[in-house]
């Protein structure tokens, strides 16, 4: 089974500041990575070099096997994303919205019709669907705006902090959909603060100032570092990894 | 109070970090007030006009000099063909032709009766009401000098002075009403898209679940931006006296007090909008709409108001910027003091009192 | 590369649609504006507030004040105030001039003599106080000439090409369609795509495979059709309602249209990339606004302005299209001009 990301020391500078320092990670096909950091420890700028938004200064990488310094083309139609940040039309209705996103991704109009029905359906969403974006309670959005990242069954998701301010019931339900993508062979690439939601990754990386201090099974770095949870084990590592950097 | 002050601290800081916009709020005013100062000038000069010359004497080449000479017309590029002479009009070279027949000379010389033609593009019609006047104006002082050999009688001799800007400079009147402009532009523009953002990105939610009353917050978005229109308005005032030789006649704290009632009738006016529309966009078009236009077109700021019709007139009652523009210019041009202008500062507070009234019950029904 | 320029015009239509007050504002912005301008815009000076001091009280000082209300140019009344105090009237704007006739008047005239006349000005209005001097300048020297029981010998016969009834509305309306498009076109471009920004729904668009070129038409043309909806509705507006002589072309017009609507929509295109929030973009937007529209010869001729702001309007993209709208329309030249 082939990798759906492949970073080898990935590295981004913006002058003399280094956000990104040579970073290397593989994601397998179909398993759920959780990409873990403080704010601003480089999470978002390396996502944003893996959706192809961002060249790199130095190292390589492939997303769903496209080179990211000359296929973003190919890998932003491959990939889905979906930010913390609701940023959906809020004035446009959920339909509205799918459609829109469906035309962008060059879904035809008889196949999209049916995509947005089926996708409504598995999110629970065809109640809410008719209704303007802004409208809708928080964790409703949350799944309209998974459900456009959705549309052209993207091979591999990054999901930014995707359960931020969502109440625990929502985020449970929201976990639940993930593990059905994994399931159906999806890569989930997932940010999180969350510590409890880390756990429920297959595997897990821990980045601080640009660099990845630890990677792994949840269970085995907690082993590894000896500590009861998640928490302390990431807490432990960030203040070992400040030390010496 | 404090609370206030956490507002419109906040405020500033956004108006300081942001230098572009910062820049422009500066900028804009002293660009306007170049612009206006230099390149606005209605006195209609340098009418392109074409003279076909039949008569050839020295009379009519002086006549056609008198023309030139004036200042009011100068000499196109092109020369009028003789036989199609209105195609230079059609083909935009020149504006007007003066056509002087063969015997000018001559019925100068025996006082006989004798008929210029003048033919002028009448496309821009004020261009060409212009053009008419001021051919008059020209053939009178020609006549004028030809009086003697005419035996005319003296008659009236009309001797003419100008009160208060004796060098009839253009500057002069339309300096000072830009203030009125900016001021209502910074103030009514800015504050209904300041406060319409927080509605759009759904910050006013966040501010109106602490404790800061509704009331608050508007105070504290306003102010910042009073101050910025105040001071665009001292700092066209500075340009105009130092640049532009505009002299400020009256007193400083009146138009300063004018200014205040002013600025608070036109940060109503923004509120007012702000209350209306949710987005950006929306808040700008209305603002525009409610406050830029009628203040430039239906002011008296360019266009006179005796000469719009009756209904247009009615209009400008309720245009702040019509009370306004009477007051600076009196106050500077004039030195016009309270009791002069005691009937447009009834109805400008009368119209800032409604207008905040409005205002602050519409966002307390709205927003509040 | 179409479908995903479909698919984002479709939805900026939709958003248009969807705000009301931004629908109305759309619509009736240009009709008020027309209105409004078409009236308003003149700069005819008539009806000038003329008090009279007269010190004479003869037939023939009545009748040279007679003279000074032919033609609407002067309104004559009395001023009702002492002589030492006229200055008090340009204060509260009661009147703009003063005529002075002094007691000898109509004894000098008699007497064959000169007799002299005072004629005070307001100059706040520096263009409208030349005028009313040249004025009362014509209509003194065409007094003098009925007194000596003789016409002015030397007469100008005057004649108007292409718009005789000299309405100005002919000239504005036509040049206000022009300003129209301009601001349109120009702010809601330079808000579309830092409002995306602002908004946060750029950076999903950002992730999806639209290129740079169809996301910059995509969200141009539908300001681009709003343009010319806007212009098509205050055409109309201006020939069914003003009753402007259409002499030219429509196509010709709205193809000129299309070239100008590239340099306004590449302006605000600019801006909006150039700016971080939809203040600033405004910002941006009404300064190329003003100085577009100053520099134009909307209201004030070129020719007027001094050398270095004259070469300054050759970049005025709207100076052109000014120059296009107002010869379509007004005279019936051909496209060579």
């Amino acid at each position: 089974m082939e990798n759906a990301v492949v970073l080898d020391r990935l590295t981004k500078r913006f002058g003399r500041f280094t956000a990104v320092d040579e970073i290397s990670l593989s994601v397998r096909t179909g398993e759920i990575f959780g990409f873990l950091g403080a704010n601003g420890a480089g999470k978002t700028t390396a996502i944003r070099m893996l959706c192809g938004l961002l060249l790199p200064t130095s190292g390589s990488g492939s997303v769903a096997g496209f080179d990211i310094y000359r296929r973003s083309e190919q890998i932003k139609l491959n990939i889905g994303y979906m930010s913390q940040k609701f940023s959906l039309y809020g004035d446009l209705t959920g339909y509205e919205n799918l459609w829109f996103y469906g035309s962008v991704y060059r879904i035809p109009a008889g196949s999209l019709k049916a995509r947005i029905g089926e996708l409504a359906s598995s999110l629970e969403l065809e109640e809410f669907i008719r209704r303007p974006a802004r409208s809708l309670p928080t964790g409703w959005r949350q799944r309209l705006a998974l459900a456009a990242a959705l549309l052209h069954r993207p091979r591999i998701l990054f999901l930014d902090e995707p359960t931020g301010g969502v109440d625990p019931v929502f985020r449970r339900r929201f976990w639940e959909i993930l593990y059905r993508l994994a399931d159906g062979g999806t890569t989930l690439f997932v940010t999180t603060h969350y510590m409890d939601e880390a756990e429920f990754c297959g595997r897990i990386s821990i980045m601080h100032q640009g660099r990845i201090v630890a990677a792994g099974n949840p269970q085995e770095l907690m082993r590894t570092y000896g500590q009861n949870n998640l928490q302390d084990t990431f807490v432990h590592l960030i203040s070992r990894g400040g030390a010496d950097a | 109070m404090r609370k206030l002050y956490y507002i419109a601290a906040k405020v500033m800081r956004h108006i300081i970090r942001d230098p572009r916009s910062l820049v422009i709020a500066i900028l804009m005013p002293i660009m306007m007030t170049l612009l206006y100062g230099y390149a606005i000038n209605l006195d209609i000069k340098n009418i392109r006009l074409a003279v076909l010359d039949f008569d050839r004497t020295s009379a009519s080449r002086e006549l056609a000099n008198k023309f030139f000479n004036s200042g009011y017309f100068r000499v196109p590029g092109a020369s009028a063909d003789l036989m199609d002479p209105e195609r230079i009009l059609q083909s935009g070279r020149a504006d007007a032709i003066l056509i002087i027949g063969p015997g000018l000379a001559k019925a100068l010389e025996k006082g006989e009766s004798f008929e210029l033609g003048l033919t002028i593009d009448g496309a821009d019609a004020n261009y060409a009401a212009a053009a008419a006047s001021y051919s008059q104006i020209v053939l009178g002082s020609f006549l004028k000098e030809h009086a003697g050999a005419l035996g005319r009688a003296p008659g009236i001799a009309l001797s003419q002075r100008v009160l208060y800007n004796p060098d009839l400079k253009s500057s002069h009147f339309f300096v000072p009403g830009l203030i009125a402009i900016i001021l209502m532009m910074i103030s009514a523009l800015l504050t209904s898209v300041t406060i319409a953002r927080e509605k759009e990105t759904g910050t006013m939610e966040q501010l109106l679940t602490t404790p800061v009353t509704p009331l608050q917050v508007i105070i504290g978005k306003v102010l910042p931006y009073s101050a910025l229109a105040l001071l665009d308005g001292t700092l066209i005032i500075l340009f105009a006296v130092l640049h532009f030789g505009v002299p400020f006649s009256g007193s400083v704290a009146l138009l300063f007090a004018f200014g205040v009632v002013y600025v608070i009738a036109a940060l109503s006016i923004g509120v007012l909008i702000s209350t209306i529309v949710n987005t950006q966009q929306v808040a700008m078009m209305a603002a525009m709409m409610a406050t830029v236009l009628p203040s430039v077109m239906l002011s008296g700021f360019i266009f006179d108001i005796d000469t719009m019709p009756a209904v247009l007139q009615c209009v400008t009652y309720i245009v702040p910027a019509k009370y306004f523009l009477l007051i600076i210019r009196g106050i500077m041009l004039k030195g016009s003091g309270v009791g002069v202008l005691a009937i447009q500062a009834v109805f400008l507070t009368a119209l800032a009192a409604v207008l905040l009234g409005t205002a602050s019950k519409r966002f307390k029904l709205k927003i509040g | 590369m179409v479908q995903t320029i479909a698919a984002l015009i479709r939805k900026e239509l939709l958003q248009i649609r969807r705000d009301r007050i931004m629908l109305r504002l759309i619509f009736i912005m240009p009709l008020v504006q027309l209105l409004v301008l078409g009236y308003a815009v003149s700069t005819d000076v008539k009806f000038i507030g003329m008090a009279v001091h007269d010190c004479d009280r003869s037939s023939l000082s009545r009748e040279f004040v007679r003279s000074f209300s032919a033609g609407d140019y002067f309104i004559p009344r009395d001023s009702g105030l002492p002589l030492l105090e006229i200055e008090r009237g340009f204060q509260e704007n009661a009147y703009d001039a003063v005529l002075i006739i002094p007691p000898d008047f109509s004894k000098t005239l008699a007497a064959g003599g000169a007799a002299r006349a005072g004629f005070i000005v307001d100059g706040t209005n520096a263009n409208a106080a030349a005028i009313s001097l040249g004025y009362a300048g014509i209509i003194t020297a065409q007094f003098n000439g009925r007194t000596a029981s003789r016409e002015v010998p030397i007469s100008l016969r005057q004649k108007v090409l292409y718009n005789p009834e000299g309405e100005s509305i002919y000239f504005m309306v036509p040049g206000i369609i022009a300003v129209l498009l301009t601001m349109i076109t120009v702010m809601l471009t330079a808000m579309a795509i830092v409002r995306e920004r602002e908004l946060g729904t750029l950076e999903q668009l950002v992730v999806t495979p639209i290129s740079t070129p169809a996301l910059i038409l995509g969200k141009t043309i539908p300001f681009a059709i709003l343009g010319f909806v806007e212009m098509s509705i205050a055409l109309a507006f201006g020939v069914l309602w003003f009753k402007i002589p259409f002499a030219g072309s429509w196509p010709l017009l709205y193809a000129l249209a299309f070239i100008f609507l590239f340099t306004t929509l590449g302006v605000g295109m600019f801006i909006s990339t150039a700016t971080r929030t939809q203040q600033q973009a405004m910002f941006f937007s009404w300064f190329f606004s003003i100085y577009t529209i100053l520099t134009s010869g909307f209201f004030i001729p070129i020719a007027n302005m001094p050398a270095a702001v004259q070469y300054l309007t050759y970049l005025n993209p709207l100076r052109y299209f000014m120059k296009i709208v107002r010869s379509r329309n007004a005279s019936s030249s051909s496209c060579g001009r």
